[in-house]
């Protein structure tokens, strides 16, 4: 099967763009292509003329740190983001969520720009992004412009990111802390599944808070599969500001989550009723440890680079 | 020059290794012929339907599409390995009676033939087939209760065989007996996930043969069942065998090959086509396309005296033929064989049956039916010790078979039983000391258990070595020897398939040996029905044992005539095994077998109360083997089947409903990666020769697996008192065993 007739590797920003507008809606973007290639495979995306393949822009295969933020180029793979030590301190969640995607194969070429261009409800580097309150710049006819990731998902598999008409250029969230030693901010992520990431998640969750005085100042929390997009569990955030932080509230927060996700049974995943007992379970977890990462200023990552 | 083993019992490289390492061998996909035509089959989808008119008009319109192929141009429209009781493609104007029914969703309707892959898949899409749906039968015993429709002509009942053994007198036992123990035992389907999906070339050769290139498990059964449905003599069909990436039992039945061969006859006759054929299947057509493994449903009471002798069984076992014969009746039988364990019971009642339905046809898979009784059985087995108190490994040397007594089927263990050294030997191992009774028995067990708990089992198992029940076992080799003064050269040629065990490289090691000559005096020609005879089916873990004893055979003869000056020396040999019974009726009293295998499991498994994950940290496994021909091949058989019964036993979750497939790719239907299987295997080889092996040898690839789903789900019950009667044992089941989860999908 042909899937599509041209590949290219654009060299600049400027010419990915003036690739897509040449090929007036028949061309597509293409990361790693761990999901593209697949979908179109499997007869879920349709063949296209061409492939533009922006991840060989110098410009985007970096992590930089601009303007306070953390700047992650659409180039930038899974490997690359957990061997980054900025990242491993400053956005932890999203080193352990972009460490247990796939396999070490999946992780060399797959970007976290197609993870969150994928718009899945449980993309895991997504859902780690988006706790950590990121922004995403994209390039098109019309120039840059950063907006935020969540509002960008439309349902599932669906991005407001027309990847015919415009590219994911960069990512960005603010740093978890700008200085060595504790910060009072931490984050941290967890997922739910078998040791090996060859398979769709059952659960996963990551959170970004701030601690003062052994209370929260914030939590922002992500669930998903739990709804047709990442899901940002609001009232569990609203519900734990000023709270104390320790186990009870962690418990209670579970509790105040699981009033507020929509939680399915999928017929070869798990049911509604097992993801239930495992944010029950592993909620609490997940923000005793961010709340720890957040005293101690400790970061040591979890689960990554099965 | 036998007893100096100077090339068995070492661990020779793999003859295949350095081609299969850097990728010089072809498989059957990789074969690029000039000028090539692909086909696409088009599969039904649907369970069960008759179809009433096919529309090709359009297809055939397609530019670049060679001919479409459909029931009406199959000579003999049916096929298969037990019965011919599947069309090669349902349509109307089939010339078998059925011939328009589709009884699974991977049944075939039409074969396109077109330039290239992307054309013949457009060309599939443009079949217009009209179906009448008809019920759909899904639940085997719902298809033996007389309410459902019958799916096969004459098939009471949809009962596709059904195995009655009768020894003793369970009624008249259980009063005498103090225990008793009942359950009920449900095992799943598997799929074989072997890394090369169906795929094969086909071509007329220089002698007006049709050729087909393809991997399978026994070269002269695929030609028997082309040339059949071909209405060709066989000598008109030529099949060779490829590089084979995996079988286990998935390939003993046909999968591309008829297609291709039938492709290449009518576009011959046709068009006087000469151009060869290709077709490669995707991973999701051979997930419905080829067979799976039993999923059987176990009835078992046991009765035992208070010190753990066995005094009675009754057993009911309903196993889902899915939708054709396949080798349902022989696993069948062998499931029944084995349903009382390894081990002595003097009053058995068995009934067995496998029932069709509407699902993907079952059949052979590594253990043929073997795995689904020992569950049962050692379940069983452990149980009873618990209930009793006493310790599983003494319980188990208590009862077991030996060389004087009696099988289920009234008679006794020909070729040696080694069960008394396997367990031994894995009891020793693994430094097995009996704790005390666990569970719910127990006072002191915790109520609250904490998150990570450790548990540990025991296990064992046995199983017939090739075919049985009357078949007469029979392996054919030939060997040449050229040179002048020494042996130059030893050409061996044999039809066993290497489907990825290393077949060849022991038949090579056995050669060589008997020779006495040097490894690489030795040239294989392999797998091709031009020059090969029939060496069997690479399964029932026969090859080594049958195929060893033909090559060993025919190169000693050679090695006669070679000394009687004979230049080339060419001798040939096919080695008979020992004869076998079918089982009675009535009582199923028999000699089904002339040989078995034994092996014994100690497993060690954390588990996660709280997620429900299962870690296995340890596995002891002891399995006899005769002779250890070439020990890191058996060390990986051993490794292999325990990674394989893993993914049985914890991870594989195959789904269908109402005949449909739910899990056709490996993103749902999961199979163990090296993250997943257990963190040490540790594989005791036992050498106790057996009396008709070459040097010794007996079959052993299966057995590691027999025990393994009955060791994993004890060891579960040690940890947190559960016993899990059915499985994979995912994350929800443990969970829901737990009272954690309630659901059911
Ligand atoms: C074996 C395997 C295991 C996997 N395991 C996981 C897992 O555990 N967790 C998980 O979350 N995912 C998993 N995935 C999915 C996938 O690898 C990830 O989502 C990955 O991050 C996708 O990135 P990519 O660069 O390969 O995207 P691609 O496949 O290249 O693209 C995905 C989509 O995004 C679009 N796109 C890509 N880049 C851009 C861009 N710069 N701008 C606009 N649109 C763009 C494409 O057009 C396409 O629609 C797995 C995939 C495989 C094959």
């Amino acid at each position: 099967m042909t899937y599509w007739k041209n590949y290219h590797l654009p060299t600049s920003i400027q010419e990915a763009v003036n690739l897509l507008t040449q090929y007036n809606g028949q061309a597509r973007i293409v990361g790693g292509g761990t999901d593209l290639i697949l979908e179109m495979q499997q007869g879920r995306q349709l063949p296209v003329e061409a492939l533009i393949d922006p991840t060989q822009i110098p410009e985007l295969n970096q992590i930089t740190k601009e303007e306070g933020y953390l700047v992650i180029g659409a180039g930038v793979t899974h490997t690359q983001i957990v061997a980054d030590k900025k990242i491993v301190r400053y956005g932890t969640c999203l080193v352990e969520s972009c460490g247990v995607i796939g396999g070490p194969q999946v992780r060399n070429v797959a970007t976290l720009a197609g993870n969150v261009a994928h718009a899945l409800p449980a993309g895991d580097g997504t859902i780690s992004l988006l706790a950590l309150d990121g922004e995403v710049q994209i390039a098109s006819d019309d120039g840059l412009r950063w907006t935020p990731l969540g509002g960008t998902f439309l349902g599932p598999g669906k991005s407001a990111i027309d990847p015919t008409r415009a590219l994911i250029t960069r990512l960005r969230f603010k740093p978890t802390g700008p200085n060595e030693g504790p910060s009072g901010e931490g984050s941290a992520f967890r997922r739910v599944m078998r040791p090996q990431g060859v398979a769709l998640p059952i659960i996963g969750m990551a959170v970004r808070l701030k601690v003062e005085n052994d209370a929260f100042v914030f939590a922002r929390i992500t669930i998903g599969p739990a709804g047709p997009t990442p899901f940002l569990a609001e009232k569990t955030m609203a519900y734990l500001t000023g709270k104390p932080a320790n186990k009870q509230t962690f418990s209670e927060a579970a509790e105040v989550a699981l009033a507020e996700v929509n939680l399915r049974s999928s017929r070869h995943r798990a049911t509604a009723e097992y993801r239930i007992e495992m944010i029950r379970t592993q909620l609490p977890k997940t923000l005793a440890q961010a709340v720890a990462r957040a005293k101690t200023g400790k970061v040591v990552p979890e689960g990554v680079g099965m | 020059m036998a007893d100096s083993d100077k090339v068995i019992g070492k661990s020779i490289k793999r003859i295949d290794a350095f081609g299969k390492v850097t990728g010089q061998t072809l498989y059957p996909g990789d074969r690029n012929q000039e000028n090539e035509l692909w086909l696409k089959i088009l599969f039904a989808r649907r369970p069960h339907a008759r179809v009433l008119d096919i529309d090709t008009s359009e297809a055939k319109a397609l530019p670049g599409v060679m001919d479409v192929l459909t029931a009406e141009d199959v000579p003999i429209n049916q096929y298969g390995l037990q019965i011919p009781d599947q069309p090669v493609l349902c349509g109307p104007r089939s010339n078998k009676k059925g011939g328009d029914i589709v009884r699974f969703v991977g049944d075939q309707v039409a074969v396109v033939i077109a330039e290239n892959e992307e054309i013949a898949a457009k060309a599939r899409d443009l079949i217009k087939v009209e179906y009448g749906d008809l019920p759909v039968v899904s639940d085997p015993e719902f298809a033996l209760s007389g309410r459902a429709p019958e799916l096969h002509p004459n098939v009471f009942n949809n009962v596709a065989e059904y195995k009655q053994i009768r020894k003793g007198d369970p009624d008249a036992t259980w009063d005498t007996c103090n225990v008793i123990i009942e359950g009920v035992y449900q095992t799943p389907l598997q799929e074989h996930a072997y890394l090369q999906p169906e795929a094969g070339t086909a071509y007329v050769d220089d002698e007006g043969r049709i050729t087909v290139h393809c991997a399978g498990q026994w070269t002269w059964e695929d030609q028997q069942q082309i040339a059949h449905a071909l209405d060709l003599p066989p000598e008109k069909i030529r099949v060779i065998y490829d590089a084979i990436g995996g079988a286990f039992g998935g390939r003993e039945d046909i999968s591309v090959q008829i297609a291709l061969a039938l492709a290449v006859l009518r576009t011959y006759q046709r068009y006087g086509n000469r151009r060869p054929m290709k077709i490669i299947w995707t991973r999701e057509e051979s997930m419905i396309g080829h067979c799976k493994r039993h999923p059987m449903i176990i009835y078992c009471k046991w009765g035992a005296k208070s010190d753990g002798t066995l005094l009675a069984a009754e057993t009911k076992i309903i196993s889902d033929a899915g939708a054709y014969m396949y080798t349902s009746n022989k696993v069948l039988a062998n499931a029944a064989i084995t349903c009382t364990g390894p081990y002595e019971i003097p009053n058995v009642t068995i009934d067995a049956y496998v029932i069709y339905t509407n699902n993907v046809p079952n059949g052979a898979f590594r253990g043929f039916g073997s795995p689904q009784s020992h569950f049962a059985a050692e379940m069983q087995m452990n149980k009873l010790a618990e209930k009793l108190g006493k310790d599983p490994v003494d319980l188990r040397l208590k009862n077991i078979l030996d060389g004087d007594k009696l099988l289920a089927v009234g008679t006794t263990i020909p070729g040696g039983v080694s069960l008394d050294t396997v367990i031994r030997k894995v009891a020793w191992k693994s430094n097995w000391t009996y704790p005390g009774k666990r569970g719910e028995n127990n006072p002191d067990y915790p109520e609250d258990l904490p998150r990570f708990v450790k548990g540990r089992a025991f296990a064992a198992g046995f199983k017939n070595i090739g075919f049985s029940l009357g078949f007469q076992e029979n392996s054919w080799a030939q060997v040449e020897l050229l040179g002048k003064v020494e042996i130059e050269e030893a050409v061996l040629r044999i039809a066993g398939a290497d489907v990825g065990q290393g077949h060849h490289t022991v038949m090579a090691q056995i050669a060589a040996e008997a020779l006495d000559v040097d490894l690489d005096k030795i040239t294989l020609k392999v797998s091709d029905t031009a020059f090969t005879q029939s060496s069997g089916s690479a399964s029932a873990s026969r090859l080594t044992m049958l195929a060893g004893n033909a090559v060993k055979e025919a190169a000693e003869f050679a090695l006669r005539k070679w000394r009687r000056e004979d230049r080339p020396a060419i001798a040939e040999a096919t080695w008979l095994a020992p004869k076998t019974t079918p089982l009675d009726p009535k009582t199923g009293y028999g000699v089904p077998n002339f040989a078995y295998g034994y092996v014994a499991q100690m497993a060690e498994v954390t588990v996660d109360t709280e997620m429900g994950f299962i870690t296995v940290d340890r596995v002891v496994c002891a399995d006899d083997v005769g002779k250890a021909i070439n020990p890191d091949q058996i060390v990986g058989q051993i490794e292999g089947a325990i990674a394989q019964a893993h993914g049985y036993t914890i991870l594989e979750d195959f789904r269908v409903e109402k005949g449909q497939v739910l899990t056709p790719y490996f993103n749902t239907y999961l199979i163990p990666g090296v993250y997943d299987i257990p963190k040490r295997v540790e594989s005791i080889i036992i050498e106790d020769p057996h009396p008709d092996g070459p040097y010794g040898a007996r079959g052993m690839a299966e057995m590691p697996y027999l025990p393994y789903s009955a060791v994993i789900a004890s060891a579960v019950f040690d940890a947190i008192g559960i016993w899990y009667d059915d499985f994979p044992l995912t994350p929800e089941r443990v969970l829901r065993g737990l009272g954690k989860v309630r659901s059911r999908w």
